[in-house]
């Protein structure tokens, strides 16, 4: 980059300053794995403390009498459909919005934003009737298909708005080799669209692992509970035990830090393009 | 607009975007107009909605603690807008003169809160603030402070505080990123213009960084409001509104009155209320911080 010739060194004291800043900010998580660790004699001797030896058992403690195996399953089998049909969706809805024509089109596209805006609490409990009519309360179903719906606004204005970038004379081209749209669609659009893909679905996988209002209220069987909703009853039943109750969070949000450590400089670039758009 | 080489006739336009739509109709939009007609009738969930007309609205207007749950709104904007959006910047314009592994090492860290569950995080702060056996609490005695060493989350007059410090926690380094990316956009020639003559670091932030990080300025508060405004997991896990309804909110509020109370056209008038207001404060952010305007923070 051209512009690091003329910045100045930052002073010591400034780097000792944000250094201690992250460290405060990461605080919270290395007391959780600390304390994930400890027996319940441990803890009391305090926070800070180190254990005599680490206690894993508390991790198995937190996925079996947690019911935590019930419950990663059941983020995982939200997870994967709510992020494949949200881009298979998006990529058709967006490859209407970015190339073709159709009535009502600006309305339309002021209805979808107007889903960006408009908070899942505002529409719960319409949407919790809707579900009880259709009998899918306490079923994936409930969790998953509103999931979708709720990520189409997203998907399409961001994959729209990528396809848009596409070099028009590739798309020209494949026209004039007399290529139908879903070929083109398939073979052509969707390879180039592979890194916003992916980042797309980057981001849906964290808001629909994070998700914690729609498997709340659409869902009261613990057999159909998400982690978060998981973490919510747990807490409930073992504030006294802070040992498996810190291992119960750390299962939580493992995948979470360990997805974002591999993918952190995709997500970052993807969240700032979304942003500034 | 230019018609695409890839468009059709109209009703094989429709195999695209009907699939999509269908959904969102069918679970976002569809629900959306149900909570603004379930809003002007008192509904108890079981027998027939009655029709009240703007009746609900008049109550929610004359209802203390709604106005009890929109005041601890606007305050908890201070957490969840005013300080991240401060600190954000002020991070921005020191990590960017850093190097790139080490820019890339703090922006890590400092982000990872955004990524977590709110839910997750409210139950982790809730042991953190522990009056007995929290680390918060410990370290302040550990370090002197014993008298501080409060029952945080049960006190009427610091709840609302610290959980707004979780709020700011959260948010600072996503704007932080925001910003950097703004920065890393601005033309550097004016910044080597200011330098040869002779603007102070502080000159050159008020006057060239400030004025043109509006987009992103723009792009923080919106997503933050809209967040505070939405503010449940955090707060539901945290204290579930109390001490006293010192940390009530509208969504809380909301969800007291629809799933503990029954009363579901009162709650759907509080959610469109609160949407209305994401509205009137988007449209605002985007009248008052336009990309000309200056000198917000």
């Amino acid at each position: 980059m051209s512009r690091k010739s003329n910045i100045p060194a930052a002073p010591l004291f400034l780097r000792l300053v944000l250094w201690l800043l992250a460290f405060v900010t990461i605080t919270p998580f290395l007391l959780l794995l600390l304390t994930s660790i400890k027996s319940k004699a441990d803890v009391l001797q305090g926070a800070f403390a180190l254990p005599a030896y680490p206690h894993f058992e508390n991790y198995l403690d937190a996925w079996n009498a947690g019911h935590f195996n019930i419950y990663f399953w059941n983020s995982i089998i939200v997870v994967i459909p709510v992020v494949a049909a949200s881009v298979f969706l998006g990529l058709l809805t967006g490859f209407a919005f970015a190339y073709l024509s159709f009535p009502l089109r600006r309305s339309l596209f002021a209805i979808l934003t107007l889903g960006m805006m408009v908070p899942a609490e505002a529409f719960i409990i319409p949407l919790y009737y809707e579900m009880r009519y259709l009998g899918l309360i306490n079923t994936y179903a409930a969790v998953i298909v509103p999931q979708i719906a709720m990520s189409i606004p997203f998907s399409t204005i961001f994959l729209a708005s990528a396809m848009q970038q596409l070099p028009e004379e590739i798309l020209e081209a494949a026209v004039l080799d007399g290529a139908g749209r879903f070929y083109i669609l398939r073979k052509i659009v969707v390879p180039l669209m592979m890194p916003a893909m992916s980042t797309l679905a980057l981001f849906l996988f964290i808001w629909t692992w994070n998700e914690f209002l729609i498997p709340f209220i659409l869902v009261n069987d613990d057999a159909y509970r998400t982690l978060p909703l998981g973490m919510l009853f747990f807490q409930g039943r073992y504030t006294v035990n802070t040992p498996v109750l810190t291992a119960g969070a750390v299962i939580v949000i493992a995948p979470l830090i360990l997805t974002y450590l591999v993918f952190q400089r995709r997500f970052i670039a993807g969240l700032t393009a979304g942003a500034t758009k | 607009m230019k018609r695409s080489p890839l468009d059709g006739s109209e009703h094989t336009n429709w195999i695209y975007l009907f699939p999509g739509l269908l959904l969102y109709a069918a679970f976002v939009f569809g629900p959306i107009v149900a909570a603004l007609a379930l809003s002007l009738t008192s509904w108890d969930g079981l027998t027939v909605p009655k029709w009240v007309g703007l009746g609900n609205y008049i109550d929610l207007f004359s209802d203390d603690r709604f106005y009890i749950a929109l005041r601890n709104n606007a305050e908890l904007m201070i957490f969840y807008c005013v300080l991240p959006l401060g600190l954000g910047i002020g991070l921005a314009a020191c990590v960017w003169n850093l190097k790139q592994r080490e820019q890339l090492a703090l922006r890590t860290f400092l982000f990872l809160p955004y990524i977590m569950p709110t839910a997750v995080l409210g139950i982790i702060w809730a042991w953190l603030y522990n009056p007995a056996f929290g680390p918060f609490n410990q370290f302040l005695r550990a370090v002197g402070l014993g008298m501080f060493a409060l029952p945080w989350l049960g006190d009427f007059n610091f709840v609302l505080p610290a959980v707004g410090i979780v709020a700011t926690w959260y948010f600072f380094g996503f704007c932080m990123v925001i910003f950097l990316t703004g920065i890393q956009r601005i033309d550097p020639s004016l910044f080597d213009a200011a330098k040869v003559d002779g603007a102070s670091a502080r000159k050159t932030f008020v006057w060239i960084t400030l004025p043109l990080l509006m987009p992103e300025i723009r792009v923080v508060l919106l997503l933050t409001v809209i967040a505070s405004i939405k503010s449940f997991d955090l707060i539901f896990t945290m204290t579930r509104g109390g001490p006293a309804n010192a940390t009530l909110v509208p969504n809380i509020y909301m969800y007291q009155l629809g799933f503990e109370l029954n009363r579901f056209g009162a709650a759907a008038a509080i959610a469109i209320v609160g949407a209305l207001l994401t509205f009137a404060i988007n449209f605002a952010i985007h009248r008052l911080v336009g990309s000309k305007s200056k000198g917000m923070a």
